[in-house]
């Protein structure tokens, strides 16, 4: 499973593994250096862009979506590497530039990122885009290239140990910037090229190309080709854009739907995986309830040898992965669907109603019939009274 | 050093000659020139051959046109000016001269 990343090569969008983007872009970067002295250096950027894209146009097709690695390789390593001008000074040699240390690879060694070479430095920022709550946890999988699921997952699991969890949030939604301007946002993922400079080289090889053309009608045609482009090229990133700010798309998608083919029973079988998976949530919250308030688990007592956050981890180890073929299967049912349609959509909205009902209509009954549980409920506002006063106390005597 | 490596100068250095050539049979694009190279001594890539190719457009010698192509994005199709055309009239001149040299010097 590899990550696959949405780029515009003169103005059109391709999708590319990561590797292979990380080559083209150590490629296209590299290129842009040898003819910094060019005048011409944009035209020539942009020819090379275009041949690119109907290199990459020849290897897709209609089940074929995505740009592998080796195959990005093979393609810049048949563009060849890109020759400075030599006509005019005497030694051909000296005339050009040297190429950055880790761009001298021209990607031919697969999809490794050049140490330090690659592109914008990363900074640690918010991240709106994606986020849950302030985008603390966003911004530190983009800094970390991990997925941000997993950060949220590390600040629960540290909130469980008196609450540090909370605190470091609190702490680092205060201290660290939220990332606002383009080059902020691209710093926060490391990635040079953001939205906005897609979009911008899009439109100028569109006009450049627009320029050339001969007749009205060839024009015409070029232009709403463009738009459609554009369109769907728009579209597919902010779709990126709201999924994860790292814009990670899995190649999930493909595995699925070449996995399972279009059936109507998967629909239905949504709701049902729903229930058992709200169960699961349910039945973890009243153990680690349990457990916290009685040091058992539903009645079992713990091995004296495991302390009561030991056995919480635990907890929660197990249920991902009991919950794991769940969510897997729901996935399945997601993609094996096809493409999106107003009936599914709308089966994917019940399927969030019943999830969210489910585990309400649990919980309500847990605390009817756990007395612990409904003992730790109500005294959750004397909790949040006494935080408040303590960090107010704080605040006062500093 | 073979006798491969010792030309490789003067080979890039004939590859402009060269293109002016290919250009002056017909208004060609990029891949076609390539395809027409790849089978000699003077084979190439795009890496090379673009910036080549601006630098004599640059120069006044070539000119290119775009033309929609059956698949895909219009592609820029590449012919000769009038000084482009006088450019290879005297190159081939001066190549033929070289040339009767060479003959002459040559061990019979």
């Amino acid at each position: 499973m590899n990550k696959v990343i949405t780029i515009n090569l003169g103005g059109i969008a391709y999708q590319l593994e990561e590797g292979g983007y990380d080559a083209l872009r150590v490629y296209l970067e590299s290129a842009a250096m040898r003819l910094r002295q060019n005048p011409d250096r944009d035209e020539i950027l942009l020819d090379i862009e275009r041949a690119i894209a109907e290199r990459f146009r020849a290897l897709l097709g209609s089940q074929k979506t995505v740009v592998e690695t080796k195959e990005v390789a093979a393609v810049v390593a048949e563009m060849g590497p890109i020759e400075a001008e030599s006509g005019e000074g005497a030694t051909p040699g000296a005339a050009e530039p040297k190429p950055p240390p880790g761009a001298s690879t021209y990607g031919a060694g697969g999809g490794e990122r050049p140490p330090g070479q690659g592109g914008t430095p990363r900074r640690l920022y918010r991240i709106y885009e994606g986020a849950m709550i302030s985008g603390v946890c966003n911004g530190l999988a983009a800094y970390l290239n991990i997925d941000p699921t997993l950060v949220r997952l590390a600040f629960a699991l540290l909130t469980m140990l008196w609450g540090t969890g909370v605190l470091v949030y609190l702490v680092m939604a205060m201290v660290v910037p939220a990332a606002r301007s383009p080059e902020e946002k691209s710093a926060a993922s490391g990635a040079p090229w953001t939205a906005q400079e897609f979009i911008r080289r899009a439109k100028e090889g569109y006009y450049e190309t627009m320029k050339g053309f001969p007749d009205r009608a060839a024009r015409r045609e070029w232009k709403r080709r463009f738009k459609r482009e554009m369109r769907g090229w728009r579209m597919s990133f902010d779709r990126e854009m709201r999924a994860n700010a790292d814009h990670v798309r899995t190649n999930w998608h493909n595995y699925w739907t070449e996995q399972a083919p279009f059936h109507p029973g998967l629909g239905f079988a949504l709701p049902v995986l729903s229930l058992l998976q709200g169960a699961a949530a349910v039945l973890l919250i009243c153990a680690v309830v349990s457990l916290l308030n009685t040091s058992r688990v539903f009645g079992l007592a713990l091995p004296a040898k495991i302390p009561e956050w030991l056995a919480a981890l635990l907890l929660f180890m197990a249920y991902g992965v009991l919950t794991s073929p769940l969510k897997a299967a729901r996935r399945a049912c997601y993609w094996g669907l096809g493409r999106p349609h107003w009936a599914w959509s709308s089966l994917f909205l019940l399927d969030a109603v019943i999830w969210l009902a489910v585990v309400a209509v649990l919980l309500c009954l847990a605390v009817h019939f756990f007395p612990e549980l409904s003992e730790a409920v109500h005294g959750l506002p004397a909790l949040a009274h006494q935080a408040a006063t303590d960090i107010h106390a704080w605040w006062k005597g500093r | 050093m073979s006798v491969n490596e010792k030309f490789s100068g003067m080979r890039k250095g004939l590859l402009e000659f060269l293109l002016l050539q290919i250009i002056a049979v017909e208004k060609v694009y990029v891949a076609d020139i390539l395809k027409q190279l790849s089978a000699t001594e003077f084979a190439t890539q795009e890496g090379t051959l673009y910036p080549l190719l601006s630098k004599m457009r640059r120069e006044g010698l070539v000119e290119y046109e775009w033309k929609e192509s059956e698949a895909g994005p219009p592609r820029k199709y590449y012919k000769l000016t009038p000084k482009g055309q006088e450019e290879l009239r005297e190159t081939l001149e001066y190549w033929d001269k070289i040339n009767t040299t060479v003959k002459k010097l040559r061990q019979p």
